[in-house]
């Protein structure tokens, strides 16, 4: 049995191909490339990779297209990457289902602290017991019992605020977008009210961080949405 | 006042003829009094007074109508036998006789020379007309403009109850109706329908509605010399028009070139500074020292990342010159976009500070987070390039009044001459010589078109010790600010 985990990368580039089958090869991946939406999804069903890593814009069809394919039969974390300007882009995908971006030119370091944070969270939903308590530098979220404590100190938050800090934080190193907070949080009917997102997201961070204007834990992704950054 | 005098309309011929007979009727009733004291000679001559009169006013035929009823009743009722037609006396059938060659010339005379005085005015008031038209559409540029113009004079001029003005026009029809209000149903056909035939193809057409009275042959005529202002005045307006496209196209390709080469160059420098790192790492015949190793891959590095953010750049400034920038807004909070622009800024560049002084309860505002964060990144490129090693950027927000929030971004870098406070914003403009600091020389001119894209104005200013960069947001372009939920 092999232990090492298998990727896929669908990219039309070939000297991006090269590049990151050399770079992960070297990181104990195993790594598949497809150059083309078709080639992508029919490798994706014959050698069911551990994660997908896929480009948004390819030369036959939506990379967005390909998302929503792929999430009609596989829980396969995805990757998607996409140049900046690309945020309506990323938005969608993210919605049908991709568990995370990178905006291209993109560090390794990002590449590789990306996948691992898809591949644990693939590995703890397919088990029973999901971490339910989560921390986070001085913070410890207890989503069980509802209780945050800040060095060991308890934290007096609000029910929203509580229901917001679960979201994010049992998503940890994931992106989320904007939409799909709002809709966990409040309701799908105010999706588009990021203006609450905001609000709250400052009290929060009141609350929680050292330094508000300097976040540790709440990070903004502009255009996208928030990312949760815990403990490894 | 109408042409009612000359040329009555509809049902109005009967009313001259019945007039001056009616004058003729009074003048006789008058005389038949004095009849025993007047002479024939003096009776007959003062029957030519009504007749002249009748003709003056009413025109040749009435005038002709009241000679004739003044000859039967002269001769009627002053030739003896009187209450007869019969003339006894040969003298009085000579008078009779001059009496009705007389009376028929004069009115026709008067007539005519009525009826002439008349045209002429008609004709006055037309070329006046025609003058107030081609005056007012010579001053006008924008199709619209005329065609409303031409419709309204032409309702004025026709005393119509309705006038269209159809245009063939790019990219779509333009019909202008006046008077504009008036939302009523068209009544039926148009009285009056004209074609704007341009030098090349159709240009459209006027149409009108009057109801009390057809068009006379004068005014359809008029009508059309109307039509034929209007596509002067049209060709004239798209002719300019397509002029000025064509200046704007050669201005921009003239820009287009020189961004060219300005581009090609900045594009260069950072890829120079890559191959030469890459390829000194790929020979094979040094062994690099470890240190000099790492020092090659961080250039690499971060002139891959100048790269980037030139090519970032460059996109913006092509869609805010095309007009294609599409701006996503939303409601944020400014300190968190100021925030993420901070902390990358602070990886980049370690030896400055960067500083935020933005207070909590600034209102949320409407802007796209993505472009509003490029501002912040340029701006904070900008001090970090121009001022020393080690000192402080603050990036610093008011609520101005009740409509602007100001934001400033200031470092202790140096001065700027007072000629180059506003030129810092034009593109390729550099205050350094280009060979002494890095960069397309485009950042401001973005940070320019995206806050003016989102209503706001920048500008630089001189500090006591440093220089800041300012520009404001208006707090309600998206609205009100929004309710918040409930807990």
């Amino acid at each position: 049995m092999n232990n090492q985990p298998h990727i896929l990368v669908i990219d039309d580039e070939h000297q991006i191909l090269r590049a990151l089958r050399t770079i992960l090869t070297a990181r104990q991946f195993r790594v598949s490339t497809a150059a083309s939406g078709e080639e992508g999804l029919a490798l994706a069903a014959a050698s069911q990779p551990d994660i997908i890593i896929l480009d948004l814009s390819l030369p036959d069809m939506d990379g967005v297209t390909v998302c929503r394919r792929l999430r009609e039969w596989t829980r396969t974390p995805i990757v998607v990457l996409s140049v900046r300007d690309g945020e309506q882009d990323k938005v969608q995908a993210l919605d049908s289902g991709a568990d995370d971006y990178l905006t291209k030119p993109f560090s390794i370091n990002e590449l590789l602290a990306r996948l691992r944070v898809a591949l644990r969270h693939s590995a703890a939903q397919s088990q029973v017991d999901q971490k339910s308590v989560i921390t986070a530098g001085p913070l410890t979220i207890d989503l069980a019992q509802h209780i945050v404590l800040r060095n060991d100190e308890p934290v007096k938050l609000t029910a929203t605020e509580f229901k917001l800090l679960a979201c994010l934080a049992s998503n940890a190193g994931r992106v989320l977008t904007h939409g799909a907070i709002l809709s966990r949080v409040w309701d799908p009917a105010e999706a588009d009210h990021v203006e609450y997102l905001r609000v709250f997201v400052r009290q929060l961070r009141k609350k929680l961080e050292d330094d508000p204007e300097q976040p540790r834990f709440i990070l903004n992704e502009p255009g996208i949405g928030y990312r949760f950054i815990a403990d490894d | 006042m109408r042409r009612f005098w000359i040329l009555p309309g509809r049902g109005g011929y009967l009313l001259p003829f019945l007039l001056s007979i009616a004058s003729i009727a009074v003048v006789t009733a008058a005389l038949l009094l004095m009849r025993d004291d007047l002479q024939i000679a003096t009776i007959a001559l003062l029957y030519l007074l009504p007749v002249g009169i009748s003709a003056a006013i009413w025109g040749l035929w009435p005038g002709v109508a009241a000679s004739l009823a003044a000859f039967f009743s002269l001769n009627y009722f002053f030739i003896p036998p009187y209450g007869t037609l019969l003339v006894h006396q040969s003298q009085d059938l000579v008078a009779l006789v001059v009496f009705l060659v007389l009376t028929t010339s004069i009115s026709q005379l008067v007539g005519r020379i009525s009826r002439n005085l008349a045209l002429a005015r008609a004709r006055e008031r037309e070329a006046t007309r025609l003058y107030e038209l081609s005056f007012t559409l010579s001053k006008l540029g924008r199709e619209d403009d005329i065609l409303k113009s031409l419709a309204q004079h032409t309702l004025e001029t026709f005393h119509a109850g309705r006038v269209e003005v159809y245009a063939e026009s790019e990219p779509q029809p333009v019909l202008v109706r006046v008077p504009e209000e008036d939302g009523a149903e068209i009544p039926g056909r148009p009285t009056a329908l004209v074609s704007m035939q341009g030098s090349r193809r159709l240009l459209g057409e006027i149409r009108l509605w009057r109801l009390d009275e057809p068009l006379e042959a004068v005014e359809e005529r008029l009508l059309r010399i109307f039509a034929s202002q209007g596509v002067l005045a049209l060709e004239r307006a798209r002719l300019t028009a397509s002029e000025s496209r064509a200046r704007i196209l050669e201005e921009s390709d003239k820009m287009k070139s020189s961004l060219l080469s300005s581009v090609s160059h900045e594009l260069r420098t950072p890829l120079a500074t890559i191959k030469a790192s890459v390829t000194s790492l790929l020979s094979e015949d040094i062994s690099w020292e470890e240190e000099a190793r790492a020092d090659l891959l961080a250039a690499i590095d971060e002139e891959s990342d100048h790269l980037n953010m030139l090519v970032g750049n460059l996109l913006n400034m092509s869609r805010i010159e095309a007009g294609a920038l599409k701006l996503k807004c939303r409601w944020n909070v400014l300190a968190e976009i100021a925030a993420v622009s901070a902390s990358r800024a602070r990886q980049t560049s370690p030896g400055h500070r960067i500083a935020l002084d933005i207070p909590e309860d600034l209102p949320l505002v409407y802007v796209d987070d993505v472009l509003m964060e490029q501002v912040f990144n340029n701006l904070l490129s900008n001090s970090l390039k121009y001022s020393p090693a080690n000192s402080v950027i603050q990036i610093q927000a008011r609520r101005q009044d009740e409509k602007t929030i100001r934001v400033q971004v200031d470092n202790q870098g140096p001065a700027v001459s007072e000629a180059d406070l506003e030129k810092i914003f034009d593109k390729f403009h550099r205050v350094t010589a280009a060979d002494q600091v890095t960069g397309t020389g485009l950042g401001l001119s973005i940070c320019k078109g995206l806050v003016e894209a989102h209503q706001g104005r920048i500008w630089a200013e001189n500090l006591a010790e440093g220089f800041a960069i300012c520009f404001t947001l208006p707090i309600h372009a998206g609205g009100e600010a929004p309710r918040m939920p409930d807990e």
